[in-house]
């Protein structure tokens, strides 16, 4: 356990393996696939740690992150979709997630 | 801006027609899109000799291949072989130094000639004439541009003033791109208006959109217009006391942060440009984002939005402001589709005669206005040309 996530980040243990997604694609699916009592719980664990990780994340180089600050990375960028949904869209989300279905991601410098 | 400013533009109700007619599409075909300098990309996507990209041209018919030779100059084809037509390169990109038919394996240079072809002394036509056929291609501020007909001007003639404000967006010193593409059931213009009023915002955005609204501007009208040409550009308000969310807040920090050290935080960070006919780009260095409207028939359209980006992602903080940003643009973008499509679906009825267009609804007026007098041009030119068939008829009585 100790190695799934960087020292300091232990909090969000539980969420690894629903919320560390490869590509923008797949992390844009999850956030309007997941069932909204499960997002919101990811969004009040990992919100608040979203500074002290990149802080973190930034003293390593990107394209050689250990498993672990890979998996930490992985998380803040889904986070960055869910932000979207519990900061911002709220109750409206429902009908958002339908429009935002049209909405093609082809090509991002993350990885589509 | 004073509506009185905007009086030249003129206050007619807009014939609803041209929204949904495919007789008046098929007019916008030539008149417009053969006739105009189109965007189809950006330099970046072609760093090397012999990187290559093609762009289907639905509107007309055409598939193009975007090469950038062993000169380095970037030149644009149409992806046809000069044997018998067989279009030549499959795939969406890539790098090579040739480009062989399938079909019998005449070979193109990156230049276009033709190289090679089995059994070529069989044939009687020169090499030389078999080159694959040209298309106008011309680069601003990092874009690239085509022209499917013959061009009257140079593109940044074209542009005039607008060239030099696209030299100073971040896209114009991009290495890479975020993209997302979407279908829609609408006609082009009626997809491209969504985008350059702001009268809907309060009402389709109420929340993505915040902090273009604000109590002293509840519609977010833009701070300024200006038109040169068949071209346009606005510049956007911004509420002056924005609340941001804790995440977003930082994110966007982020993202401006890495703009001021990259120096893409320029002059144009609330302007926009919408290039005729169906281009538009946003200046602003935290989400600078570009928008074209690729008609393909009267009642459907694809946009294809990108983000442009300078440098390679080289820590985890950029990585993320980049990612919040595309998914934020998307966010918002993802709000206009359905009421856009709800208005094509009204429109398509033949209920309406006419639409309207308040005084900050000018940038769609003025689209229209230039379409209307290139296709009124167009109309005009077909009427002067006697068809062959009447004449041979008359010969003939
Ligand atoms: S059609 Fe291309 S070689 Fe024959
Ligand atoms: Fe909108």
């Amino acid at each position: 356990m100790s190695t799934l996530l960087p020292a300091g980040f232990a909090a969000l243990t539980p969420f690894t393996d629903c919320w560390a997604i490869s590509g923008s694609i797949a992390r844009a699916a999850r956030r309007g696939d997941a069932h909204p009592t499960d997002r919101a719980a990811f969004f009040a664990a990992a919100a608040p740690l979203l500074d002290a990780a990149l802080t973190h994340l930034d003293t390593c180089p990107i394209n050689a992150l250990s498993p672990a600050d890979q998996r930490l990375m992985d998380m803040m960028l889904t986070l960055a979709h869910v932000s979207l949904t519990e900061e911002i869209l709220g109750d409206q989300e429902p009908a958002h997630y339908r429009q935002r279905r049209a909405m093609h991601i082809t090509r991002t410098p993350a990885g589509a | 801006m004073s509506d009185d400013s905007l009086a030249w533009l003129g206050t007619d109700p807009i014939p609803a027609a041209p929204y949904h007619d495919p007789l008046w599409f098929g007019l916008e075909r030539e008149a417009v899109f053969r006739r105009s300098w189109l965007q189809i990309g950006h330099v970046c996507e072609l760093p090397d000799s012999g990187s290559f990209i093609r762009r289907e041209i639905e509107v007309l018919d055409a598939s193009l291949l975007i090469v950038r030779g062993r000169d380095g100059e970037i030149r644009a084809f149409h992806n046809v072989c000069t044997h018998r037509g067989t279009q030549l390169v499959a795939e969406e990109s890539g790098k090579r130094s040739n480009f062989s038919c399938p079909y019998h394996r005449w070979s193109f240079g990156t230049d276009g000639a033709l190289l090679a072809a089995p059994d070529f002394d069989r044939f009687f036509v020169d090499k030389a004439d078999c080159a694959l056929p040209r298309v106008a291609l011309d680069i601003c501020g990092g874009l690239i541009f085509v022209h499917l007909g013959t061009p009257e001007k140079s593109l940044r003639d074209d542009l005039g003033p607008y060239a030099t404000m696209l030299d100073g967006f971040p896209a114009a010193q991009a290495t890479t791109f975020s993209e997302y593409v979407y279908d829609i059931d609408a006609n082009w213009k009626l997809t491209y208006d969504n985008f350059q009023e702001n009268y809907h915002l309060r009402f389709i955005h109420p929340r993505s959109g915040a902090p273009a609204v604000g109590e002293d501007n509840p519609f977010g009208y833009p701070a300024k217009m200006g038109f040169h040409g068949p071209h346009r550009t606005q510049t956007i308000w911004t509420n002056p006391d924005p609340a941001p969310k804790p995440v977003q807040a930082q994110s966007f920090g982020r993202a401006a942060r890495f703009a001021m050290a990259d120096g893409t935080a320029g002059l144009h960070s609330r302007d926009y440009l919408a290039l005729f006919p169906n281009f538009f780009i946003l200046g602003s260095p935290a989400q600078p984002f570009s928008h074209t409207v690729w008609p393909i028939d009267a009642h459907r359209s694809r946009g294809v939005i990108r983000l442009y980006w300078k440098g390679e992602d080289d820590c985890a903080s950029r990585r993320y402001a980049r990612e919040y940003a595309m998914a934020s643009a998307r966010d918002i973008h993802a709000e206009d589709r359905d009421v856009i499509e709800a208005g094509q679906r009204g429109l398509n009825s033949g209920a309406l005669k006419h639409i309207h267009f308040q005084a900050q609804e000018a940038l769609c007026r003025h689209l229209f206005n230039i379409v209307y007098e290139r296709v009124s041009a167009y109309r005009a030119e077909l009427a002067a040309i006697t068809p062959p068939a009447l004449a041979l008829a008359e010969a003939q009585a």
